[in-house]
């Protein structure tokens, strides 16, 4: 037994060994980690198209692995503490970048921040460069940026409540229009992906949440997030009771099992590439107190300990220019951090998508609302705290307000223990705290 | 001279201890150390120690047991594995000794059974999502046969028990295979003589089985019950496939502790909650299936 295993394992290692080098090798190859891309068809295109014209340009060749967010900050993190490393630059999002100044994990990006403005070739959108500061440093260099949106099904505009404008939909209209398909069809065709790597979370704590209560921490046990909970049972009366399995829209939405689902724009894309021309994107509701929704910002850093900074350097150069922003549009449906790339307009289920988007930035009570950032460690426990809530309110039935104590209690524990700052649109109080 | 010395020298040899079975054994124990019992014993550690300090505390142990999901994970485990297993073991003890008979084609039959086994738990999580979903193979089959007139939600949360009949489902189309393969290695290692000599004094098929073949089959249903029951405590992706969160069981809360809160102190509690389970579940299994072994022998 040990002898075949043995010998399984070196052939193993020939292999790997053999494949590596292989003909025609760069001279020169950096480590790029991230945790955006993880779906195979993404990895595929960042390896075959993104990353391989940087290398011809460039003669770098670009190792790129991507890891569920677990492993990837562990991964960056063994990296500072052992005090070697093998990642050249990493890319995450915005929320996850305070664990890495915590642990003093990457570089100050102040430096290369100057020498890619005095190119001239790009700016940066304010508000992302504001929020690429976290601590003494500038973290990370903005990548792309997503947002959340509801595709639908053309055949599900006629159920739209009449005299209403979906561009300027409600959270009334949106739960009349589940209704109503409810009622003409027999079946219920509003979907989320409540699945359990499904994003659902962001749309109680970055939608729903500010949209009612005007905040997503400091409003969590008020009488106008009781109010939305007695809203959001009734929405999910009209919701497909498959949702708790859906973890990416668009698959429902190609297969008809939902005709309107709201999910991150990278999840409703290849619905809208396979087919642009049966999907409309409408932009989220919006509540008593505005239409509140969520900005994802990428970043992109170099850690510390990174054996070649330079070539790393040239990577996020090239990876921030406004033609390979626009090549990230058309191939992930991340949106540019520079208006040089915004103003190249794509065409087809891009366009459907890119008008999705700025209708629903450019809505006069629109409201934008930031992921939590602070909370360290710990960032991961904030978001389960909402999912439970929907659980034990949606689900399990259980009263709203003595469910909503019971976790306004954990939440102001979690922010307690680790002195975070509430997220916009909550005014920015140090421990933040549910009212 | 040199043949007197001969036995002489075979006699010290046989006094001084045999090294081989240890060389041999080397290998083995040694990727075990590093690839089980290391990750192991750290994970026991990341269960019972602050991360900060390295105090010892039952924090995370505490954690675990007010999650909203640490009861119900429970629960849905110990239930899953109640319904699923002893199916298993009938199925697959009925296909076996079906095999055992040698009817014609017998060999292709056993072929066709082991199949699921080399399918991952995801995939086939995967194969009966797209039987049960709303626009899957159950469904299309109904509607052809113009049973329905809409289609059936078959998973969801209104129904749990039909949830819980589809993880069942799943994991018995599964999982059934590895009992059956086992249980026609050990059917195949009792001798013939017994079956005729049951046959000589004039025993029923049925008494044949029931007090030769299974008495003797004993060691094999041990291994089976051991494998499968050790196995539904890892249960994981087939019910997050079909069920989502809704149905939790320990293995997936363990998963979900670690990337999704990223708490590998509260993982680690969970792995040592499933640890400690099938330790004790396999105790008990070799103790009542000794147990009655001995029974037996003295009576």
């Amino acid at each position: 037994m040990s002898v075949l295993r043995l010998s399984a394992i070196l052939v193993a290692v020939v292999l790997v060994a053999g494949v590596s080098p292989g003909v025609g090798a760069p001279a020169q190859e950096i480590v790029f980690t991230s945790n955006q891309f993880t779906p195979v068809e993404e990895q595929e295109w960042a390896r075959g198209t993104l990353l391989r014209r940087f290398t011809e340009e460039s003669g770098i060749g670009v190792r790129f692995i991507t890891e569920p967010e677990g492993p990837y900050v562990d991964r960056v993190l063994a990296e500072a503490r052992a005090g070697r490393g093998t990642i050249d630059v990493t890319g995450t999002l915005h929320g996850i970048f305070p664990v890495f100044v915590a642990e003093n994990a990457i570089r100050d990006m102040a430096a290369l921040q100057r020498q890619l403005d005095a190119r001239g070739d790009r700016t940066f959108y304010r508000d992302l460069r504001d929020v690429s500061r976290i601590g003494n440093i500038q973290a990370f260099i903005p990548w792309m940026q997503a947002t959340y949106l509801i595709a639908a099904r053309r055949e599900a505009m006629r159920y739209f409540p009449s005299g209403r404008n979906p561009m300027r939909m409600t959270y009334d209209d949106l739960l009349e229009w589940g209704d109503n398909i409810r009622q003409a069809t027999g079946q219920r065709r509003l979907g989320f992906p409540v699945g359990p790597r499904g994003l659902y979370g962001r749309f109680l704590h970055g939608y729903a949440y500010p949209s009612f209560t005007g905040s997503q921490v400091k409003g969590f046990k008020s009488a106008e997030a009781v109010e939305m909970w007695r809203y959001l049972r009734r929405l999910w009366g009209v919701t497909h009771p498959s949702s708790f399995v859906w973890e990416f829209m668009h698959e429902p939405l190609l297969t008809g099992e939902a005709w309107v689902g709201w999910d991150h724009t990278a999840r409703l894309i290849p619905a809208l590439r396979q087919r642009p021309g049966d999907f409309v994107v409408l932009p989220s509701p919006a509540g008593p107190k505005g239409r509140s929704f969520l900005s994802v910002v990428v970043g992109l850093a170099i850690p510390r300990v990174a054996p070649n900074p330079d070539a790393g350097a040239r990577l996020i150069e090239y990876l921030t220019r406004p033609a390979t922003q626009v090549a990230t549009l058309q191939g992930v449906a991340f949106f540019p951090v520079s208006p040089e790339a915004a103003r190249a307009v794509p065409t087809g289920g891009l366009r459907v998508m890119a008008d999705g988007v700025s209708a629903q930035a450019g809505a006069p009570d629109a409201r934008t609302a930031l992921l939590p950032v602070g909370l360290g460690a710990r960032t991961g426990e904030f978001v389960p705290i909402y999912v439970d809530t929907f659980r034990l309110i949606a689900i399990e039935g259980r009263d709203i307000p003595q469910t909503l104590a019971t976790q306004a209690r954990r939440l102001e524990d979690l922010y307690r223990a680790t002195n975070a700052p509430c997220p916009p649109p909550d005014p920015p109080m140090r421990p933040c705290r549910p009212d | 001279m040199a043949v007197a010395e001969a036995p002489l020298e075979l006699e010290r040899a046989g006094r001084r201890v045999d090294w081989t079975p240890y060389l041999l054994v080397l290998p083995t124990a040694a990727y075990l150390a590093v690839f089980f019992v290391y990750p192991m014993a750290q994970a026991i550690w990341l269960a019972v120690s602050d991360p900060q300090s390295g105090a010892l505390t039952l924090e995370h142990f505490r954690r675990m047991s007010e999650d909203l999901y640490f009861r119900q994970a429970i629960r849905y485990t110990v239930l899953i594995t109640a319904i699923a297993i002893p199916l298993q073991v009938a199925l697959g003890l009925t296909i076996a000794l079906l095999v055992n008979t040698r009817f014609p084609g017998h060999s292709i039959f056993l072929y066709v059974c082991a199949i699921p086994i080399a399918i991952s738990d995801l995939a086939a999580g995967l194969i009966w999502l797209s039987i049960f979903t709303e626009r899957g193979y159950l469904n299309a089959f109904l509607d052809a046969l113009g049973l329905t007139a809409q289609p059936i939600t078959f998973l969801t949360y209104e129904r749990p028990v039909w949830l819980i009949g589809a993880i069942v489902l799943t994991e018995v189309w599964r999982a059934t295979a590895i009992v059956m393969i086992i249980l026609v290695a050990g059917l195949q290692l009792i001798p013939k003589d017994y079956l005729e000599t049951a046959q000589v004094f004039g025993a029923r098929p049925w008494q044949t089985l029931w007090h030769v073949l299974l008495p003797l089959l004993r060691p094999s249903l041990q291994t089976a019950l051991i494998i499968r029951t050790i196995l539904a405590f890892q249960l994981f992706a087939t019910v997050i496939t079909l069920a989502g969160r809704l149905v939790p069981v320990l293995a997936g809360e363990a998963y979900f502790w670690y990337s999704l809160y990223r708490s590998p102190n509260v993982a680690s509690a969970y792995a040592t909650l499933i640890l400690v389970l099938s330790g004790g579940i396999t105790w008990v299994y070799l103790r009542a299936l000794r147990a009655r072994h001995e029974e037996v022998a003295g009576g």
